[in-house]
């Protein structure tokens, strides 16, 4: 079966190539087999790929069960939502490049990871020429219609047909080809989508006009490739949308450094992180990430963990400990003898674990589960009609009211209704902050009815600031720490500035990483150090002066914002890693009456699976890597997108700015979204049955058909773009 | 209006070309990327 797949998609798509253009690329790339592979312990070679081009549900499974049929492949499986693919197979019995063949004769295109994602030139071209060849068409109907009125020669009527069918004859055979493949694809899968009720109408329009055109009567032409042209259009806006918010994701991942400096002897050589191996020694300075795992082998300093751990405070390390890649080292130096690097790494580990969780199983769409119902309809519509005229004795109006059923009955609506809708869904949120990978990710904020929210960095500011000191702690505080970077010193210099404090000056400032700082103020002798949890002490010749608590700050709209989702109906719950008394605070300042305190990542995934087993629809909004496993667990999982970047990678949507009040918006904009692909929907179907009716009857003409369905189209375009008037309403 | 029989041709020829072009643009790439161009000027 796989092998009839190859041949029909494959010899289709040449044939069309050398009747229409250039041959493009053809499905075997050189280079293939230079693509670095990763080869397991028993022998069998591992890669993972991106392929362009997956349309549906049936895209996929197609490419996962061709490439499973295939002698030697021993795993193959592919994801909707990313368009990844992972290929494990053996060596000796096939190649890579062959496989990438495969995928490729479909009509998909696997590229390398990594590389750059090409747009669908092809599509570009199709609508290109199918818009051009409609506005052609329609000026020449539109002389064909007034024709009617004042009698026009028969040969000019004749020019002008002959002319449309040159220029449709393109539109229906090289144009509408997507949809051809797809229907063809889905029937051989046994999955009906909506591109086989398209390329049903595009066949009978183009076959009744060349038929009309041999023996000079009127031809719908004009409905044709205004119909192609639209439909193209919206696989466009689809595509794009798509591939937009995939690279958001991309630019976002770009996490790790990308150099290091390594000793070599008494020197220091700055060299490309890859190229670190276990045992290097590399020094590391403030302010830089750490390029690999490794133990410290001299210093000492602080460290930040907010991208592995989500909690704020940064910890002091010192020989022996162990550190991380992707931590941040906040004050002092370091030497670090290097452990593991690449993808060995704690960090790329746990985003490899994510990426794979985060593969999805595929969903059909509402116009693709409505398309067989569809098609079987207008099937027997057109049957009903020419049962019920030939019993009426007319034979020829059989005829005509059969082929008026079949071209007026206008999937085109009922395909743009869900692009549309979406595209103007995801645009509308994503101009408010919060960025959907996919439309699905969208819509399922409809039936979402329980909320989590990680504490750190998502309800929370993520840095520490000052919760309480008096003036003249700070001032002196503040003097000291004015040059110093590490975070409690941004955050009492910032508190001081913020309530209007001249930063007096301060000589012999010694800042020792962990302990504290020293230094003279005002003639005196000054000692800022730690004092227990989140709190500093000023002390002047060992005598206390004040303390300065810090703690993380509820950020000024979070309340807001989840007051806004409590309004909704929303149960909204605050999950931390953080102590009972802390989560209670913040949970308190936040308007939240739900917490879970001390509870690990994988304790967040758990919470998170619980309550969908109870029946609810979870989404989890977080930002550190240890919210990876909930965001990936959840039913729409948000990250933070100021967050790192592997929870990105895994959630369906991202919001970009330092603000929960996104999310309030994305529920508006699912709900508008649903609303409009509703009301979209019921519309096309409430026109196609008013216009089989009439067609069943016998009154549609071409004109009548050429104003019918641009008119629902026109409808559904219309519907989608009061998306974002609602929301705008919505706001005020 | 037997001129119709020539100028129709000579437009869709003309059209034809300008058709041609538009694909020929496309396949260099002219329209891959329509979003980066107008920021590009913003991150030098």
């Amino acid at each position: 079966m796989a092998a009839a797949i190859i041949r029909g998609a494959g010899l289709e798509r040449y044939y069309q190539d050398r009747e229409e253009f250039a041959p493009r690329p053809g499905p075997l790339r050189p280079g293939w087999d230079a693509v670095p592979v990763t080869i397991c312990d028993d022998g069998s070679a591992e890669v993972r790929l991106v392929v362009d081009g997956l349309r549906c549900a049936s895209c996929v499974w197609v490419t996962e069960h061709i490439l499973q049929a295939t002698p030697g492949v021993e795993e193959a499986t592919v994801s909707y939502a990313t368009g990844r693919a992972s290929l494990r197979w053996d060596p000796d019995t096939v190649d890579l490049g062959t496989l990438a063949g495969k995928v490729a004769a479909l009509g998909y295109r696997p590229r390398l990871l990594g590389e750059e994602s090409k747009p669908d030139q092809g599509l570009v071209i199709r609508l290109g020429v199918a818009t051009f060849a409609a506005m052609n068409i329609m000026m020449m109907s539109a002389a064909l219609y007034l024709g009617w009125v004042s009698a026009m020669e028969e040969r000019y009527a004749a020019l002008f047909r002959w002319a449309s069918l040159l220029l449709a004859t393109p539109v229906a055979l090289w144009c509408a080809e997507p949809f051809f493949s797809g229907a063809i694809q889905g029937l051989k899968n046994r999955v009906l989508h909506m591109d086989l009720p398209i390329a049903l109408a595009v066949a009978v329009l183009y076959v009744h006009g060349f038929i009309s055109t041999l023996v000079g009567t009127d031809t719908y032409f004009d409905s044709l490739s205004m119909l192609v042209a639209l439909l193209l259009t919206g696989r466009m806006l689809e595509g794009r949308g798509r591939r937009r918010a995939a690279e958001a994701a991309v630019s976002l991942a770009a996490a790790l450094p990308a150099t290091a400096r390594r000793r070599a002897g008494d020197a220091v050589e700055v060299v490309p992180a890859g190229d670190l191996v276990p045992g290097d020694l590399i020094d590391v300075g403030a302010g830089e990430e750490f390029a690999a795992d490794g133990v410290v082998a001299e210093g000492e300093a602080t460290v930040r963990l907010a991208l592995i751990t989500g909690e704020a405070e940064p910890v002091l390390v010192s020989a022996g400990d162990e550190v991380v890649s992707g931590a941040v080292l906040v004050d002092g130096t370091l030497t670090v003898r290097v452990e593991r690097v690449g993808d060995e790494t704690t960090v790329q580990r746990m985003a490899a674990d994510l990426r794979a969780a985060a593969d999805r199983p595929v969903r059909l769409s509402t116009a693709d589960r409505i398309a067989p119902w569809f098609t079987a309809a207008t099937l027997i519509a057109a049957t009903l009609t020419v049962i019920g005229w030939l019993l009426a004795g007319d034979g020829g109006t059989a005829l005509r009211a059969c082929v008026a059923v079949l071209v007026v009955a206008c999937p085109c609506a009922l395909a743009l209704s869900r692009p549309l809708a979406a595209a103007a869904g995801l645009g509308a949120a994503a101009r408010r902050g919060l960025m959907f990978r996919s439309a699905d990710g969208l819509l399922d904020l409809v039936d979402v009815d329980t909320v989590g929210l990680d504490k750190t960095g998502t309800v929370t500011e993520g840095d520490l600031t000052v919760v309480s000191a008096d003036d003249t702690t700070l001032r002196i505080a503040a003097g000291l720490e004015r040059f110093s970077m590490h975070p409690i010193a941004r955050a009492v210099v910032e508190e001081a500035v913020k309530r209007g404090i001249p930063l007096p000056r301060a000589e012999a400032v010694r800042e020792t990483p962990g302990k504290g700082v020293t230094g003279q103020v005002d003639g005196l002798d000054w000692e800022l150090a730690a004092g227990g949890p989140g709190e500093v002490v000023l002390s002047s010749e060992s005598r206390e002066i004040g303390r300065i608590r810090l703690g993380d700050a509820v950020r000024s709209d979070s309340a807001e914002a989840i007051a806004q989702l409590v309004d909704r109906g929303l149960e909204v719950v605050l999950l931390t890693g953080d102590h009972e008394d802390v989560a209670g605070r913040i949970a308190a300042q936040a308007g939240v009456t739900r917490m879970r305190a001390e509870v690990d990542p994988a304790g967040k995934a758990a919470w998170v699976r619980a309550g969908q087993e109870s029946g609810s629809q979870v989404l989890f909004a977080g930002d550190g890597l240890n919210d990876g496993p909930a965001l990936a667990a959840a039913d729409v999982g948000v990250a933070m997108g100021t967050g790192a970047a592997s929870s990105v990678l895994v959630a369906d949507g991202v919001i970009s700015t330092w603000s929960l009040k996104p999310l309030v918006s994305g529920f508006q904009a699912a709900s508008a979204c649903e609303r409009a692909i509703r009301w979209n929907q019921r519309r096309s179907i409430a026109y196609n049955i008013v216009a089989v009716s009439a067609a069943a009857a016998g009154w549609i003409n071409p004109l009548v058909a050429a104003i019918l369905m641009p008119a629902s189209s026109a409808m559904v375009i219309w519907g989608s773009s009061r998306i974002e008037a609602s929301m705008n309403d919505a706001r005020t | 209006m037997n001129s119709i029989f020539f100028l129709l041709p000579i437009a869709l020829i003309l059209g034809g070309i300008f058709a041609a072009l538009f694909v020929k643009a496309a396949r260099d790439g002219q329209f891959d990327d329509l979003d980066d161009p107008p920021e590009r000027m913003l991150h030098d």
